[in-house]
């Protein structure tokens, strides 16, 4: 019989063990957050450093925050986006990376660009809400990526609903963002007071009363924080719609 | 087989003895502990992460920083060691076989590599349990949810951590087999350790369909297939605050990953000793 | 094989490549030997002959490139071999964490000694070479010599057939030479064979019973120490009684002196004097 030899039994063993690694890095790639991002594909220099720094991220993350203060502080974007996209990258569960790099691509980077060139006086008026608009449309993006990563991090949706808000003055859409943020694990008393506000200024009176009045009903009528202010908040639109008596929510034995 | 076995056991316990009273490995466990330890104090670094993430963190970069480092020098420098001195002389001239040898080299490093890992580990357990405490009171204060950490997840942490080093140290053994000088050994396995970290940019596009050239795709197979996943064993935070997102069998695919590496890394160091003049 | 040589070593020959495009050098050139079993056997060259290049070969270190090697009559770099064989390199280095009596523990387990016969192969090995005493320091705070006397206990802690020594007594002083002169007579009373690697001829000359000389990576000068020193062409006359006609001649011409012709024996140089005829001089020089 052949003897086989060494050499290949090794080489074989050592491709056999490659072939193995490739069915479990598919098994634990999911579980690591910072790894399994879709995006990170273009943003090769982000993929080296998540690779060499191991367990250093969150810390390195941190350092990679810090420091785009710096450029923030000199006004200079293409550096500050890098380094707070990087820190993001780094540790895309915290939900404060993500909410502070939007806010500075959505409301910040739009005023440095008007700045940059020549400023409010010179710059028109419409190019300026363009500006604004297209900054804000990225800030949005930031948002919805940190939304993902987080697991549907309720602040960041309510920061994205304001960005729309303000900058967009999409109510309906801002309403769409504070509408998924009651829809989060953990939701702020005021989220839902925040998307019947928005439906009811986009015009959307009605669906915004009964939307409203289902959820005080359902959830926050136990609610002490916030149940007699959105009580109150109902009471007016009950007055605007005319909505009759007997359809009302039910007077309380706490209400004034 | 019962010689064997007490042949390299002997082999092995020599070289635990020798490694462990480096200073070396004293200095990188002090450095580590330390890091750990003062993570509790730069909490005011700590960006909205959850602070036991943030204190986990230094713990995890300690144990694969340091840990790197110790794998790749200390296994180098017993081996040369050895070799330099002529040890490996009066060893070889016994009834010890080659394999043997490296085989004792290895486990006996690797135990030293063991009480690296568990120690930082315990010490983080610790903290981080002692930590817990205090976040649990505060939680209790304020009507939150207090954050919790698995035991068992950073056990298991530090047991995918020991493999990998393991998997570092079977590498750098092979290297070692063939290079004539400590020098080359440790940049040669340096870029190895780097090569490991990175391997899994190479998993990801073989894994994403593309249009890449039949040699592209050529080589980062062999890439793939040569270089061992180490990314694949940074689950730390996964296992130690989430342990729900990740399943125990893709835990021991990775175990198993691993195991395989090591043995096929030693088998070829092995083989490429027999033939090294001493 | 030859079954009666403790080391039978047939056309040994061994090329190394050297630099980058590969040349050989010859290291050790068709070389042929027998040492005998029960003896102390004395090889000697310059630096750089090939004698510790045919050590390594014996002991398995390196491969040959051609010819063969046994040792009590089994192929060498076998472990059968090797468990009955002890070697003690030249300027040994051990642990220095280690005890004497641990590194000798140590070695013995490597070399097959069952766990139960360990303490007492030890004890006996360190009395041989005078290191019961020292046996519990750390081996950092040994002298030369007592590196050197430790090195032997743990050749010999498994009780060897063969025992290589390869330079034992380098830098040792007179008083510690001495002592591992005796050790190896020991050794030889014991029955084992001794292969002896020096530069010190006049101890050599002085425990040996054979001896070869190998230059070059041949061997030029191969046999008993008695035989190889005597000068066969020259006589040594000492005068007392001579053959009538030259006795007559020589007593005439010496009485004429007032000197007696006691005994006409035949001369002996010393091992010194040969080495340096037949060597063309060391490769380091």
């Amino acid at each position: 019989m052949h003897r086989v030899s060494p050499w290949v039994v090794a080489s074989l063993l050592l491709l056999g063990a490659g072939a193995y690694s490739e069915t479990s890095w598919k098994g634990v790639r999911q579980a690591v957050p910072e790894i399994s991002r879709k995006d990170l594909e273009p943003t090769l220099g982000q993929g080296v450093l998540l690779g060499i720094l191991g367990g250093l991220r969150t810390v390195v993350a941190d350092a990679t925050w810090l420091r785009s203060y710096v450029f923030w502080e000199r006004r200079d974007r293409a550096g500050c986006e890098a380094l707070m996209k990087t820190a993001c990258a780094l540790d895309p569960r915290s939900r404060f990376f993500w909410e502070n790099t939007g806010y500075a691509v959505g409301y910040d980077f739009a005023h440095w660009e008007i700045r940059r060139r020549g400023g409010y006086a010179k710059v028109a008026p419409d190019i300026q809400e363009g500006i604004f608009r297209r900054y804000a449309q990225l800030g949005l993006a930031i948002f919805e990526d940190g939304v993902e990563h987080t697991g549907g991090n309720s602040g960041i949706l309510i920061s994205a609903g304001q960005l729309a808000e303000i900058k967009l003055k999409d109510n309906l859409l801002a309403a769409a963002y504070y509408r998924r943020a009651t829809q989060a694990k953990t939701v702020p008393w005021f989220a839902y007071f925040m998307c019947a506000r928005t439906m009811w200024e986009a015009g959307q009176k009605k669906e915004a009363y009964e939307w409203y009045r289902t959820q005080w009903l359902g959830k926050l009528k136990k609610d002490e924080d916030g149940a007699p202010d959105d009580l109150e908040r109902l009471r007016f639109m009950e007055d605007e719609l005319k909505v009759p008596v007997q359809l009302r929510i039910p007077r309380q034995t706490w209400e004034k | 087989m019962n010689a064997r076995l007490t042949r390299t056991s002997w082999i092995a316990r020599i070289t635990f003895l020798e490694a462990i009273r480096q200073r070396f490995f004293a200095f990188l466990l002090v450095l580590s502990a330390v890091m750990v330890v003062s993570s509790v104090s730069l909490r005011f670094m700590d960006f909205g992460h959850s602070e036991l993430k943030f204190v986990a963190d230094f713990a995890f970069g300690g144990m694969f920083l340091f840990g790197s480092v110790l794998a790749l020098v200390m296994t180098a420098q017993l081996f040369f060691a050895e070799i330099e001195n002529r040890t490996a002389l009066t060893l070889l001239a016994k009834p010890l076989s080659r394999t043997e040898f490296l085989l004792g080299k290895f486990l006996g490093t690797w135990a030293v590599l063991g009480v690296f890992v568990f120690s930082i580990a315990f010490l983080q357990g610790v903290i981080l349990w002692s930590r817990t405490q205090e976040l649990i009171v505060l939680a209790a204060e304020t009507g939150r949810v207090a954050p919790d950490f698995s035991v068992s997840g950073l056990a298991s942490f530090a047991v995918l951590q020991w493999l990998r080093l393991g998997v570092v140290a079977a590498m750098v053994l092979m290297v070692s087999a063939v290079a004539r000088t400590f020098l080359f050994t440790v940049i040669v396995g340096a870029m190895a350790i780097v090569a490991g970290q990175l391997q899994w940019l190479a998993q990801e596009a073989l894994l994403k369909p593309s249009d890449a050239s039949v040699v592209t795709k050529s080589l980062l197979w062999i890439s793939s297939r040569v270089i061992p996943n180490l990314q694949q064993f940074n689950i730390g935070d996964t296992l130690v605050l989430d342990p729900t997102a990740i399943s125990g069998a893709a835990v021991w695919s990775v175990v198993l990953s691993g195991l395989f590496y090591l043995v096929a890394f030693l088998a070829l160091a092995s083989l490429a000793f027999r033939r090294r003049e001493i | 094989m030859s079954t009666s040589s403790a080391i039978s070593v047939q056309g040994l020959t061994k090329d190394f490549r050297v630099g980058l495009r590969g040349i050989k050098l010859r290291a050790v050139d068709n070389l042929s030997l027998e040492i005998p079993r029960g003896q102390v056997f004395g090889l000697l060259g310059p630096n750089g002959c090939g004698k510790s290049t045919t050590l390594k070969i014996v002991l398995g270190l390196i491969p040959a490139t051609s010819g063969s090697i046994s040792i009590l009559g089994s192929p060498s770099a076998t472990s059968e071999a090797r468990q009955r064989t002890g070697f003690l390199p030249e300027a040994p280095y051990f642990h220095k964490f280690l005890t004497g009596r641990e590194l000798v523990q140590y070695c013995a387990r490597l070399s097959g000694v069952p766990a139960e016969k360990v303490n007492e192969a030890v004890e006996a090995s360190l009395e041989l070479a005078a290191m019961t005493e020292a046996a519990s320091r750390p081996i950092g705070t040994y002298s030369k010599g007592m590196l050197q006397r430790i090195g032997l206990a743990q050749a010999i802690v498994h009780d060897p057939e063969l025992v290589i020594l390869d330079e034992p007594t380098a830098g040792v002083d007179p008083v510690g030479s001495a002592a591992i002169g005796r050790m190896i007579n020991a050794m030889r009373a014991k029955g084992k064979t001794i292969v002896l690697c020096s530069h010190l001829l006049g101890q050599v000359e002085q425990v040996c019973d054979r001896v070869a000389i190998m230059d070059r990576g041949r061997l030029v000068l191969e046999g008993r120490v008695d035989e190889v020193l005597a000068q066969r062409d020259r006589h040594v006359i000492t005068v007392a009684d001579l053959t009538p006609q030259a006795r007559q001649a020589a007593e005439a011409a010496l009485a004429a002196h007032g000197a007696t012709v006691t005994s006409i024996t035949h001369p002996r140089r010393s091992l010194e004097d040969l080495f340096r005829e037949l060597v063309t001089g060391s490769r380091d020089a």
